[in-house]
């Protein structure tokens, strides 16, 4: 931690060498100018190579370049479809109960196998919060969140209210953070 | 007596010619690409001193040339704006004060040489538009000449803001006018002459430079110069966060692009004359004015050579005067700005007394070195 920051000299007085100002100036420029210059370069090459890895600025062009979010990201709660195409959810109504903002709303139902599923499952998009507490939450690991980031808003809150069809993604597209859910969840500091 | 020397030599036509082509040149080169282009280089400069991208959103066709377009975006956008006059302004005034900002900083490039003197076909041309023998006095008396714009723009405008910032543009003016004066006498005692010809090919030989016979003299050259520009760290008369735009508030339109494009011409005529009087003007560091003419000319023959000369040396000169234009805003968009006592103190009490002491200095040692 110590190393990120540097302690100011506030209050002292200045040396005659930096109340010359002078040389200050050239030591301030030179320092904007070594920026100015190494952006100037890593640009150019990143725009003759086309990899904008090279560009050496954070700023990355939205539309057209997408950034690459951590693996902890919380985008769009989904809900997992299993490899046999029946959802994991067993419509306990952990999720329900842990959401703070109130926005799942299930009816429950049961196969003739025994075995529970939701009938309906309704996420209301125009009111979750994205605190992940439904993941969190979810025994059967049937409620997570992507790194889904775009398109979470509509004109029309009518049209951000997320049916069952609409919320379920097949399990393998999930893989990534399903894997990540286990590591985090199942480690020795959650207990 | 006053010296009629700049006035066109008897044989009227070619001097005509040329006098047409050195002006048509250097408003080109003004208003054409000095003007939009350094809105561009002030943006994307900036951006990359502080690893920012910069604007890069216009397009044509999927065309952004670095966002080089945002210049044309910017001239459209102007252009329909509304003209707003604040009620109870002046309004002859308010109209007249970004005519007399913009004015000056253009007219004071006549005296600055971009090049040297070439015969072509038994005609001399000599690469500057009027060869004043007070070249750096008309440059003063002009550059002073738009202070009025700012003052005038601040007090025609009825506003408060505007009016402080007229007050500070006229306070700092008037305190850095003097000083700038001061600053250059050491220049003119070293080259004797004030004529900027003279004094470019007196920095013939490299050594003989500016910089190196005057190097007190140019840090508080470029002090002054940086406040007459009115930028960053002297922007006390627009300072943004004190008083909004200062004495630009209550413009907009093209009139706000004429104060705009002012400071960038200013900026521009800024580095010429620093080029000019410090870094050697059209010359080549080690290279001769009449060596390369000689060369070329035994290359492409006399007169081609002489033209092919000529490029060089006004590429040398823009190139130079490109890199100082980079260097003062790499200085704006590096230092705070001052306070207003600071500057006054800084202009008064240090700069004042270093220029004087300099001139002293300079005397003492020409004395000796005679
Ligand atoms: S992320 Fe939070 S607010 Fe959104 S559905 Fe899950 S628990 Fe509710
Ligand atoms: S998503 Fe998980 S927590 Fe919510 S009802 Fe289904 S199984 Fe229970």
């Amino acid at each position: 931690m110590a190393a990120n920051y540097k302690k100011v000299n506030r209050g002292v007085k200045l040396t005659l060498w930096e109340r010359l100002y002078v040389m200050e100036v050239v030591r301030g420029v030179t320092i904007t100018a070594r920026h100015f210059f190494r952006n100037w370069v890593s640009t150019f090459r990143s725009y003759v190579s086309g990899n904008p890895a090279e560009r050496g600025i954070m700023t990355i062009y939205y539309p057209e370049e997408k950034p690459v979010v951590p693996e902890a990201y919380r985008g769009r709660p989904m809900l997992v479809r299993a490899m046999d195409g029946k959802e994991k959810c067993v419509a306990c109504g952990l999720c329900e109960v842990a959401c703070p903002a109130k926005c799942i709303s299930i009816v429950g139902a049961m196969r003739p196998d025994g075995t529970r599923y939701p009938e309906t499952y309704t996420l209301d998009g125009a009111v979750c919060i994205f605190c992940g507490l439904c993941e969190e939450a979810c025994p059967e690991e049937a409620i997570v969140m992507t790194h889904n980031y775009e398109g979470l808003v509509e004109y029309d809150r009518r049209l951000m209210l997320y049916d069952k069809e609409a919320l379920l993604v097949p399990e393998d597209k999930l893989k990534g953070r399903l894997d990540y859910i286990r590591r985090r969840m199942y480690n020795k500091c959650n207990y | 007596m006053f010296d009629y020397t700049y006035l066109p030599s008897p044989n009227l036509l070619p001097s005509l010619v040329e006098m047409m082509l050195k002006i048509i040149f250097i408003c080109t080169m003004n208003m054409a690409v000095f003007a939009p282009v350094l809105g561009w280089v002030e943006r994307k400069q900036s951006a990359l001193m502080q690893d920012r991208i910069g604007a890069n959103r216009a397009e044509i066709f999927g065309f952004t040339v670095f966002g080089l377009l945002h210049v044309a975006t910017d001239a459209l956008k102007l252009l329909f704006k509304e003209d707003f006059i604040p009620r109870g302004a002046d309004r002859p005034l308010h109209y007249l004060a970004p005519f007399i900002a913009v004015v000056p900083a253009l007219v004071a490039f006549a005296v600055i040489p971009f090049g040297g003197k070439y015969m072509l076909w038994g005609h001399e041309a000599n690469l500057v538009i009027a060869d004043l023998n007070v070249g750096m006095l008309y440059i003063f008396a002009v550059a002073s000449l738009s202070t009025y714009g700012a003052v005038i723009g601040g007090w025609a405008s009825n506003n408060s803001w505007s009016l402080l910032g007229g007050l500070r543009v006229g306070a700092q003016m008037l305190s850095y006018e003097v000083a700038m004066g001061l600053t250059l006498v050491g220049v003119f005692m070293v080259y004797g002459s004030l004529q900027l010809t003279t004094i470019g090919m007196a920095q013939e030989n490299f050594f003989h430079w500016g910089i190196f016979l005057q190097p007190l003299g140019f840090i508080l050259f470029i002090t002054c110069a940086l406040a007459e520009n009115k930028r960053t760290p002297f922007d006390i008369p627009e300072a943004e966060s004190e008083l909004i735009a200062g004495y630009f508030t209550e413009y907009s339109g093209l009139k706000f692009a004429m104060f705009w494009m002012s400071e960038f011409l200013e900026m521009v005529t800024i580095s010429a004359v620093l080029v000019a009087l410090f870094f050697g003007g059209w010359q080549i560091p080690f290279i001769s004015h009449q060596g390369l003419i000689d060369a070329m000319g035994h290359l492409f023959g006399p007169n081609f050579g002489a033209i092919v000369a000529m490029l060089i040396h006004v590429v040398v000169f823009w190139v130079k005067v490109i890199s100082w234009i980079v260097i003062l805003m790499l200085i704006r968009w590096s230092l705070p700005r001052f306070r207003f006592d600071q500057v006054m103190r800084l202009g008064w009490k240090i700069v004042l007394p270093l220029a004087l002491a300099n001139i002293v200095v300079t005397g003492f040692i020409l004395l000796a070195v005679r």
